[in-house]
């Protein structure tokens, strides 16, 4: 009976070390397995040439143009949005209908597919406002994407900044804003770019969204209202129009580093911010 | 329509745009005749998007693109759009097999049959016990409108088949898989598949300029009433011997002028 | 939730009462307009769900209005160029995709949120844990072109087709949804105090006795709570399923038979229709967003019993 107890135990404790063991080794096999086919392909030539030829031999600049460009512009775009936002849910709101409404449009926001988004973002901007397949229309789409990841790392962000540096601050006769501006999101500073790095990293890796908004040309966009084609959208093609696989390989190898670099760095800067507040 | 970029003058940024959208068949052809004519007349750039004979067609007519591709004929609906045709090249659509398939010639009856599933196993065509794995284009494809037209009659495919989105895609599947059967166009042919002799015919350059080999057809340039400008100097750029001989033979696609000269 | 006011807050500009004028008039009206901004900023998330309802649901509303609610609903079959504009077996598709993936990714999931807040010693915790984080992070096309090349071969030899099916998506939206059940999991875990399992373990319970009968269950609404959110995840994945299903609108004839779902199914026309296809294929957008609020409306519900609990 005791046997059997301690017996059932112990397997169960190994399935659990087995779930959690399986993670890692899934995140390691795509990681290696792209790795792999792919680093043979990585040269400056690759990242920094335009495709040519029947086999889109050559490079991916215009890919990776284009993806950090609307990226970028969606970043402009959604945080100061994002950040006013969070500071109104944590530092001004009063719990109510108004708060419920706001959480509940954040949430809705955050779960809606991004293949819905992207058709939002084609009759939206594409058509509706008639900006047509272009960066910035990409990057409005993504924005709305980001949005609500934004908030909610920045609003954690401003909750985790201790009460008594309000207090010392409004002891000091400072109003709301001057609190909130100088003492607050300084304070909370870290935790904020750590979530508009994860928000980023997200974007980069989004394919259904750009799709629909950005187009699939292969161009260099200078301006914000020229088309481009993503990295992920490049893949996409890539994999399914099956020309050209050792290409396909090295761009799936560049987004993994992108996404990666947020990542990690997002992890180190949370982490150094920690050690520093001891 | 050429969209002219204001303030964007650089001797790098290209000033004219031309966006030419379409057929996945095309598309090497356009992408490689887009990046020679830009290297011609570096003032202007030619944007090529693959994405489907259909849509080449429906952008063209709504005036999104300039030039719409085509791997297919259009519809009579189409036809009263206003559309202008500019017939570039000739090519066979072949049905391709594993090279591991011992099946090497289909009657044009049977492959009808098998695509639409009514045939089901590679036995009953003369090949090994095995279900026949069908792979079948989507519906935007070129291909696909032309295959439907010539080898099914317009009748309908199996609907259980597996539908890929692009050329290659098929070709890779085939290419792994001995029980697969599907089509591409010849000019996507590689080694790793086999290409069927249909009726006793071989899909060549000779027996489509002769006509004997039934599953060909003409690819296309659309635009919306005569070509101007510089979707006229890009026509004639793709249809110059130079793009003719070099790049649309290169794709594997038979030049446009092919069956002039051999009748003649 | 942390919203409610504590003493000892500053007095907000709402709560100033006149004859107790704490700052100038200027300073006063400016503060009041900083609030309205900030206000103004998170009205946008909701701006953002209106537009995208009005957006989608205009473009999609005559084939509503044209072809009928239960003709596009339940109609059989989905040949658009035909006419036909059933979405049914698309539906189906996305339900019988979503429930593969439920059914192979919770068990995964939920065991690795254990094994991270219960098991996994610190240096263990600090390798698994991040790595499920990454997971999170990879773009669904690399899942897609990771399951086109090395999952589609093996479900071929494995069921006997071409290996475009139901179960090549079940096992990539598996490790999907991993992430999202999993962190939510661990976090519902975490809050359970201490106290429990040392009351547990005094009574002579073993870690797994504790973790069956009073943790998971502890955590059951959490739990709950977070595989509708991976639900949520995989009904609105793209790009992998795209890649990976067969994309053959016809109805759920078996693990390695090829079909559709309504994501990949919109992916695959969109490039190419035009009148009602084109409608219909934002008919079935709006759907696939009333869907998802409807789960996270469920996760509301959820979230507030476990709040009060009765």
């Amino acid at each position: 009976m005791k046997d059997m107890k301690r017996i059932t135990n112990a397997i169960a404790i190994g399935a659990f070390w087995l779930a959690g063991l399986t993670t890692v080794f899934i995140l390691g096999a795509v990681i290696v397995y792209v790795f792999v086919n792919g680093i043979g392909h990585i040269s400056p030539a690759f990242i920094f040439t335009r495709p040519h030829g029947v086999n889109a031999e050559g490079g991916i600049w215009p890919m990776i143009v284009a993806t950090l460009y609307v990226t970028g512009l969606a970043m402009v775009i959604v945080t100061p949005i994002a950040v006013l936002a969070a500071v109104y849910l944590a530092e001004y709101a009063v719990q109510g209908r108004l708060v419920r409404i706001i959480r509940f449009a954040a949430d809705t926001l955050a779960g809606v597919p991004s293949i819905v988004m992207g058709l939002f973002g084609l009759a939206l901007f594409v058509e509706g406002l008639g900006i047509g397949f272009s960066v910035l229309s990409g990057a409005l789409a993504l924005s709305f994407l980001m949005l609500p990841i934004v908030m909610r790392t920045t609003e954690e962000a401003i909750r985790a900044v201790p009460k008594y540096i309000r207090w010392g601050s409004y002891g000091l006769g400072a109003t709301k804003w001057q609190t909130v501006s100088r003492i607050v999101l300084p304070s909370a500073m870290p935790r904020i770019i750590t979530g508009l790095i994860l928000a980023t990293g997200r974007a980069v890796g989004e394919t259904a969204v750009v799709i629909f908004t950005m187009g699939t040309m292969i161009f260099t966009p200078v301006l914000p209202t020229d088309p481009g084609r993503s990295m992920t959208v490049h893949l996409y093609q890539m994999a399914m129009e099956g020309i050209n696989l050792p290409a396909a390989f090295g761009t799936a190898l560049l987004l993994m580093v992108m996404i990666l670099f947020f990542n990690l760095s997002a992890r180190w800067l949370l982490r150094r911010n920690r050690r520093m507040q001891g | 329509m050429l969209v002219a970029l204001s303030g964007c003058s650089g001797e790098t940024s290209p000033q004219n745009k031309l966006i030419v959208t379409g057929s996945t068949t095309i598309q090497p052809i356009a992408e490689v005749a887009a990046e020679e004519f830009h290297a011609a007349h570096p003032l202007d750039d030619v944007l090529v998007s693959g994405v489907g004979s259909s849509a080449g067609i429906e952008n063209v007519s709504s005036g999104t693109s300039d030039i719409g591709t085509s791997s297919r004929e259009i519809n009579d609906e189409e036809l009263k759009l206003g559309l202008v045709d500019s017939p570039i090249a000739y090519d066979a659509i072949a049905v391709i097999v594993n090279p591991s398939n011992p099946v090497s010639s289909l009657s044009k009856a049977q492959i009808k049959q098998i695509f639409q599933g009514k045939i089901t196993n590679w036995s009953d065509v003369g090949g090994p016990d095995l279900a026949i794995g069908l792979v079948n284009r989507d519906e935007a494809s070129g291909t696909r409108e032309a295959f439907d037209k010539i080898v099914l009659d317009k009748e309908r495919f199996d609907p259980t088949a597996v539908i890929l989105p692009g050329t290659g895609q098929v070709r890779s599947v085939v290419a792994q898989e001995p029980r697969a059967i599907g089509y591409i166009s010849l000019g996507f042919v590689t080694d790793d598949v086999k290409a069927l002799a249909i009726d006793g015919i071989e899909p060549s350059e000779a027996t489509v300029v002769s006509g004997t080999y039934p599953v060909q057809r003409v690819l296309h340039l659309f635009t919306k009433g005569a070509p101007t400008g510089l979707a006229k100097e890009f026509i004639d750029f793709v249809l110059s011997a130079k793009v003719q001989d070099s790049v649309v033979r290169d794709a594997g696609f038979i030049p446009i002028g092919a069956k002039e000269a051999h009748g003649g | 939730m942390a919203d409610e006011r504590r003493p000892g807050d500053m007095p907000l500009v709402s709560d100033d009462v006149s004859g107790l004028k704490l700052v100038s008039r200027s300073t006063y009206v400016k503060e009041a307009a900083l609030k309205n901004l900030f206000l103004l900023c998170a009205f946008v998330a909701v701006a953002g769900v209106g537009l995208i309802f009005v957006f989608v649901g205009y473009r999609g509303w005559p084939i509503f209005s044209e072809v009928g609610l239960w003709k596009f609903l339940l109609g059989t079959e989905w040949l658009p160029t035909s006419g036909l504009f059933g979405i049914l077996p698309l539906f189906v598709g996305s339900i019988v995709v979503t429930l593969g993936a439920l059914l192979l990714g919770t068990p995964l999931a939920v065991g690795a949120a254990v094994f991270l807040s219960e098991i996994a010693p610190p240096k263990v915790r600090a390798i698994v844990r991040p790595a499920i984080e990454l997971l999170a992070g990879v773009p669904s096309v690399v899942y897609g072109f990771f399951g086109l090349l090395i999952l589609r071969p093996i479900v071929a030899q494995l069921t006997g087709g071409l290996g475009f099916g139901p179960l090549t998506a079940w096992i990539i939206l598996a490790i999907m949804i991993v992430p999202t059940i999993a962190t939510l999991t661990e976090d519902a875990l975490r809050s359970i105090p201490d106290g429990v399992r040392e009351a547990s373990y005094a009574m002579g319970a073993t870690t797994w006795q504790t973790i069956s009968r009073v943790l998971l269950p502890a955590a059951k609404i959490g739990i709950v709570d977070a595989v509708v959110l991976g639900m949520g995840r995989a009904i609105g994945e793209t790009m992998a399923v795209l890649m990976v299903v067969g994309n053959a609108p016809g109805f759920f004839r078996g693990a390695g038979a090829p079909i559709s779902t309504l994501t990949s199914q919109i992916v695959m026309d969109m490039p190419y229709a035009s009148g009602m296809h084109r409608t219909a294929l934002f008919g079935m957008a709006i759907i696939l967003f009333l869907i998802s609020m409807g789960l996270v409306f469920t996760v509301r519900v959820l979230s507030r019993m476990r709040e009060e609990p009765s």
